[in-house]
């Protein structure tokens, strides 16, 4: 009997302790987004960062001491190179449209994953024990590793130290008060840079210390940073944007959910994070302690989008010409170059799909790759357990991504801004984790092979025209739907949620059906991925390819509708030109931070300022 | 306790000449004059004479401040019901509540017979509830006229429709209610782009698109000039009258509430402490002591 | 002492949207300005740009004879300018003395510094609410706290943006009596009106704008004396 007590008290004190490094990383994440609107992706790179530097400082410095002074260390010098970030990078871009800063954050975390495969290595490090610390406490009977009692207290102190400086210290009211209004706290003669700075010092250094600290348990590994990064975004959805006190409690309830739920039924953490966020989600959509966004916060609008117009006549040649010249290419091209054009062709209607729901539905989505993959598995599972042929399996990827769609949409649709799109991330990572887990049914990470096309279309050149002309069949109907009453009531629905409502607009079905319709043509790009491949694995799932699609609209620019189309030929043909290079992951990355930097209104939005005159686009009138 | 109920009466009687017609489809778009909009209410001497809407015990409190507290009034057809009081005292609340953004803790709305309490605003709106902002809310990214198809693709409810272009439809019924407003000639601007006034008018053709029988107009003049302030109340009191429809409006310009009010509500700190035909509320003691001050400012 | 503003020529725009055309004004010290003009004529947009919210496209703003257009608002700000926001801006989940804090610049010479203390003589409503949250308070208990927050930083020149907008009129007399108390100071006070009736009771001289231009400008006796000249710009 005193065992089992004890058992459970080991149990709850396990869940504590791997609270720790979610809490640290969450309420970094959480400050850095409250003082500067950035949701930073990278943080999870960050925290990946800090767990190396920790295992190179505790190499050096050696002893108990020592090995506390490097975990400290190690969140310091991840502060730092936090604040480097910032200087370098993020300041350039801050005042660029809303989410650009995100694509910045992307090229971060490509170029520190090859950093720190080049100076640490691909093999998985085993994290040394905590000096003094290597041993066990008996708790009624059960053991418990003496440094899952240290981090307990480790996360308990800073939850204290930071509600000190929140509530105790200037700089913490200021910080407070920036993320509430950050223009007006530069106009009280505050200097808002510092502040910025001094955020992504703390959070950054939050992060680094989060990974540090775990160093005994974990380890360090290339996989950390997509690996914590959902659960950081359950996280901070779950606990409430920028409040760190919600960030612990529901550090805390995941963890000891996971703790328990694996007791329950095993693989089970899953499910029942999911189900966690989804009852708090229901009752409370800003999240256990968190305050609903405000609708256009001050200090944030950019200038507002041109009505929509019938393409004029210049523009509508120029789009007939560019697919003649599709049509034709094969007569010119080589069979790589075909590859490449059915990979764009697929690419240009995966981002206009989400392009559809981020610019003119309002709805952000991190994990749109759900729907892309969930269209790809959908398909491969049909052909592979009913051998059903191509025709039916194109149909059904749509089809059965629009129902997933439908499913994850209800939740996220009772969001909005940046809550739904971390929620969407979250879910997206669900179904990855389904697929990568469920080996039985998906072949789990050595995927399905061997999808090929109908006879008809196996031929290069038949599957050439089958794929451009689907995909721009599919981005036809997203701007058919664009400019229909459905089309214009979504929109009436970003622009103002409570003119819409008192219209008689039902907003979250409007909304829900939207994304549900954006989610079927991912799911149709998935399926026709798929086929050109002839293979699907779980990475068509997978955080890196939402943050693809993200890319391609955000470079292309969200304000126009050839944007994404212009950054899915950019940001695909980059790819593939540079992804044959060792460490392109670095050349990668430093390029789309060049391309942040150079082009702060997107690609599309530069060629328009430029070009968009003589096509005869309408620009804002005075 | 009610606001001249009997006046109200009369008025809605003395048009119910007009009641039943046109209930077709045509209805909105037709020339503005004549008042061709009614229905809701039951015909002309039913007894017992309900009231278009009546309001009884509202409550509301934010976490333990009590915005809204105990508040019951009427409102007829063909009256101009203003509600005053200061900042905080519950305006824009009870206007929230009424068309159903915020739940009441408390109380019961009935519209035409039928409660509203609990109801998602755009079932309000459909049950003939328009509402204007107190911070205009349009669509900057349409023009002025696809603002009002906008509504009018919703009351056809077309808002699940795939067919054919938005900007297509329901056109000339827009262009009827932007003419009615004064606003035909910028029809194709971007709303982004108009003079606040304007947005103002803009707001005023989308909420008559359902041919509302009650309009909410939460601070209609606000941000305009003494000059814009009439003209914008002469058309409100003018649809009013032609259309038969009734108006609850908040408004800190005492000059546009004593001169346009057939009858004002001061609120403060959430409750009703006044309640009358203007010369009274204006030479009520203690609202001129928690709001209208000591000098005559309804007269500057 | 106070400070003198001095802006000559200047254009702003809000994306391709040209808002302000060539503005120009004056403010003494020790003196209150009025800029009157209906909603949108570009009286926000003015002391905006002056703050350095708006970087003004061209044109000149000058304190005391030293340039400062182009410079980030929190240096503007720091050399003696104040700005109250319209609509209220308070920090709504910081208390009042949080947001009194928010505001705090070192004393500047030759003015006697606020404290919370004066600032509760000043707006005797705020007295004893030290500890209350700002989202949770008043309209017009907020639109003093946004006057007392900026008082905070020590300003010798003050920009108000529509002080009087949404007040119910006894809160409307109170910042009325705070407006003449401030100017017994000795700082000089430019504010944006669209109540010409506010503007009259507490100004010494206006300037009329329309459509991003100044139209007229006159002492306040003059709008006064000239019902005209009030029903050409002010009214339509």
């Amino acid at each position: 009997m005193g065992g089992d007590l004890g058992f459970y008290l080991v149990q709850a004190l396990t869940g504590l302790s791997s609270a720790s490094a979610l809490f640290l990383v969450a309420s970094g994440l959480s400050i850095i987004f409250g003082v500067t609107r950035v949701v930073n992706f990278a943080h999870g790179s960050f925290y990946m960062l800090g767990a190396y530097i920790a295992y190179t400082l505790i190499g050096h410095l050696g002893g108990a001491l020592g090995f506390w002074v490097a975990v400290l260390l190690a969140g310091v010098a991840v502060g730092i190179i936090g604040v480097v970030v910032e200087l370098l990078i993020l300041r350039r871009v801050y005042q660029a449209p809303e989410l650009f800063q995100l694509v910045a954050t992307f090229g971060v975390i490509l170029v520190i994953q090859d950093l720190a495969l080049l100076v640490w290595g691909a093999e998985d490090l085993f994290g040394p024990a905590a000096p003094g610390l290597e041993g066990t406490v008996n708790l009624l009977g059960t053991r418990l590793p003496e440094y899952d009692l240290a981090l307990i207290a480790l996360s308990l102190f800073v939850l204290g130290a930071l509600w000190l400086l929140f509530q105790r210290t200037r700089w913490g009211t200021l910080v407070r008060a920036a993320t509430e209004d950050r223009e007006m706290v530069g106009a009280l003669g505050v200097n808002q840079a510092w502040l910025f700075t001094g955020a992504f010092f703390l959070g950054s250094m939050l992060a680094g210390l989060g990974g540090a600290a775990q160093l005994p348990k974990g380890g360090a590994d290339l996989l950390m940073d997509f690996n914590i990064l959902a659960a950081v975004f359950v996280v901070v959805v779950v606990g409430g944007m920028g409040s760190i006190a919600g960030a612990f409690l529901a550090a805390v309830l995941i963890s000891e959910l996971g703790a328990f739920g694996i007791l329950l039924i095993p693989q089970s953490t899953l499910v029942l994070m999911f189900a966690v966020m989804a009852v708090v989600l229901i009752f409370r959509p800003w999240g256990l302690l968190g305050r609903p966004e405000a609708p256009g916060q001050h200090g944030q609008a950019g200038p507002p989008e041109p009505p929509l117009r019938p393409p004029p006549p210049r523009l509508r040649a120029a789009g007939l010409l560019l697919l003649a010249a599709l049509l034709a290419l094969p007569a010119f091209a080589d069979d790589f170059t075909l590859v490449l054009a059915v990979e764009i062709a697929i690419m240009a209607l995966f981002a206009a799909s989400l392009h559809f729901a981020m610019g003119p539905g309002g709805m952000v989505s991190f994990g749109h790759a759900a729907f892309f993959g969930g269209g790809a598995y959908a398909a491969a599972l049909l052909v592979k357990y009913a051998g059903s042929p191509m025709e039916v399996a194109l149909l059904f990827a749509p089809a059965m991504a629009g129902v997933l769609a439908l499913v994850f949409g209800w939740f996220c649709v009772r969001l909005t801004g940046v809550y739904l799109a971390m929620l969407t991330l979250a879910f997206a990572q669900v179904g990855w984790s389904i697929v990568f887990q469920w080996g039985e049914v998906t072949g789990g990470d050595d995927g399905i092979l061997g999808i090929w096309p109908s006879e008809w279309a196996s031929d290069r050149l038949a599957f050439y025209y089958l794929s451009v002309l689907a995909s721009a069949g599919g981005i036809l109907a997203l701007q058919y739907v664009l400019h229909s009453p459905f089309g214009y009531a979504m929109r009436a629905c970003r622009d103002s949620v409570v003119r819409s409502a008192s219209i008689g607009i039902d907003v979250q079905r409007q909304q829900w059906l939207a994304f549900a319709f954006s989610g079927a043509l991912a799911g149709l790009a998935g399926g026709l991925f798929v086929f050109s491949k002839g293979s699907v694995f779980p990475d068509e799932m997978s955080i890196p390819r939402s943050f693809d699609a993200l890319i391609m609209v955000l470079l292309g620019g969200v304000k126009t509708l050839l944007g994404p189309i212009a950054g899915a030929v950019t940001f695909t043909w980059l790819q593939d030109e540079i992804s044959r290079l060792e460490y392109w992951r670095l050349i990668l990355g430093a390029l789309i931070i060049a391309i942040v930097v150079a082009f702060p209104q997107g690609v599309a939005g530069f060629l328009r300022a430029r070009a968009g005159p003589w096509f005869g686009i309408r620009e804002m009138e005075a | 306790m009610t606001p001249a109920n009997g006046a109200g009466a009369d008025r809605g009687d003395g048009r119910g000449d007009g009641r039943g017609a046109g209930r077709g489809t045509g209805r909105i778009g037709g020339a503005a004059a004549g008042p061709e909009l009614d229905g809701r209410a039951g015909p002309p001497g039913e007894p017992p004479r309900v009231p278009l809407l009546e309001v009884r015990g509202l409550c509301r409190a934010f976490g333990g401040v009590r915005a809204v507290d105990d508040v019951s009034f009427t409102l007829d057809r063909g009256r101009l019901l203003a509600l005053i009081g200061p900042n905080g005292a519950g305006k824009t609340t009870c206007f929230n509540i009424i068309n159903g953004q915020l739940a009441p803790d408390r109380g019961s709305i009935r519209f035409g017979g039928r409660e509203l309490v609990g109801l998602a605003p755009h079932r309000i709106w459909r049950l003939g509830v328009g509402r204007t902002f107190q911070i205009t809310a349009t669509y900057p990214s349409m023009t002025v006229c696809e603002n009002v198809q906008m509504a009018l693709l919703s009351h056809h409810r077309r808002l699940l429709s795939l067919r054919g272009r938005a900007s297509a439809q329901y056109r000339d019924e827009a262009l009827a209610l932007l003419e009615r407003v004064g606003m035909a000639e910028q029809e194709d601007r971007p709303c982004s782009v108009l003079a606040y006034g304007d947005l103002k008018r803009v707001e005023l053709a989308v909420a008559l698109a359902n041919a509302p029988s009650l309009l909410l107009m939460d601070e209609p003049t606000a941000g305009m000039s003494p000059g814009e302030r009439i003209e914008l109340m002469q058309l409100t009191a003018g649809i009013v009258a032609e259309r038969n429809i009734a108006v609850l409006f908040t408004e800190h310009d005492m000059d546009v509430v004593f001169r346009h009010a057939d009858h004002i509500l001061v609120l403060d700190r959430g409750r009703l402490i006044a309640d009358g035909a203007p010369e009274a509320v204006r030479a009520n003691p203690r609202v001129r002591a928690v709001y209208l001050g000591s000098e005559d400012v309804a007269l500057a | 002492m106070g400070l003198s503003l001095s802006v000559r020529g200047l254009h702003s725009f809000y994306g391709r949207a040209h808002i302000l055309a060539d503005v120009s004004l004056e403010a003494a010290a020790g003196e209150v300005v009025a800029l009157l003009g209906r909603n949108g004529a570009g009286k926000s947009t003015t002391l905006k740009s002056i703050i350095g919210i708006v970087r003004p496209a061209q044109g000149a703003v000058e304190l005391d004879g030293a340039r400062i257009s182009g410079e980030p608002p929190h240096r503007i700000c720091r050399r003696g300018l104040g700005y109250v926001p319209e609509e209220r801006r308070v920090f709504a989940s910081l208390t009042v003395n949080g947001n009194l804090e928010v505001g705090r610049q070192p004393p500047r010479p030759g003015l006697t510094p606020w404290t919370p203390a004066r600032l509760f003589e000043l707006f005797p409503n705020l007295a004893g609410m030290g500890d209350r949250t700002a989202g949770q308070m008043s309209g017009g208990e907020q639109q003093m706290l946004t006057i007392a927050r900026t008082l905070m930083g020590n300003p010798a020149l003050v920009l108000l943006d529509e002080p009087s907008e949404g007040l119910a009129p006894v809160i409307v007399e109170q910042m009325v009596r705070a407006i003449r108390a401030l100017k017994k100071e000795g700082l000089a006070i430019v504010l944006s009106e669209q109540n010409v009736n506010f503007a009259m009771k507490v100004a010494d001289r206006a300037y009329i704008i329309e459509k991003g231009r100044i139209r007229h400008q006159c002492t306040i006796d003059e709008l006064m004396a000239d019902e005209a000249m009030r029903r050409t710009y002010l009214t339509v």
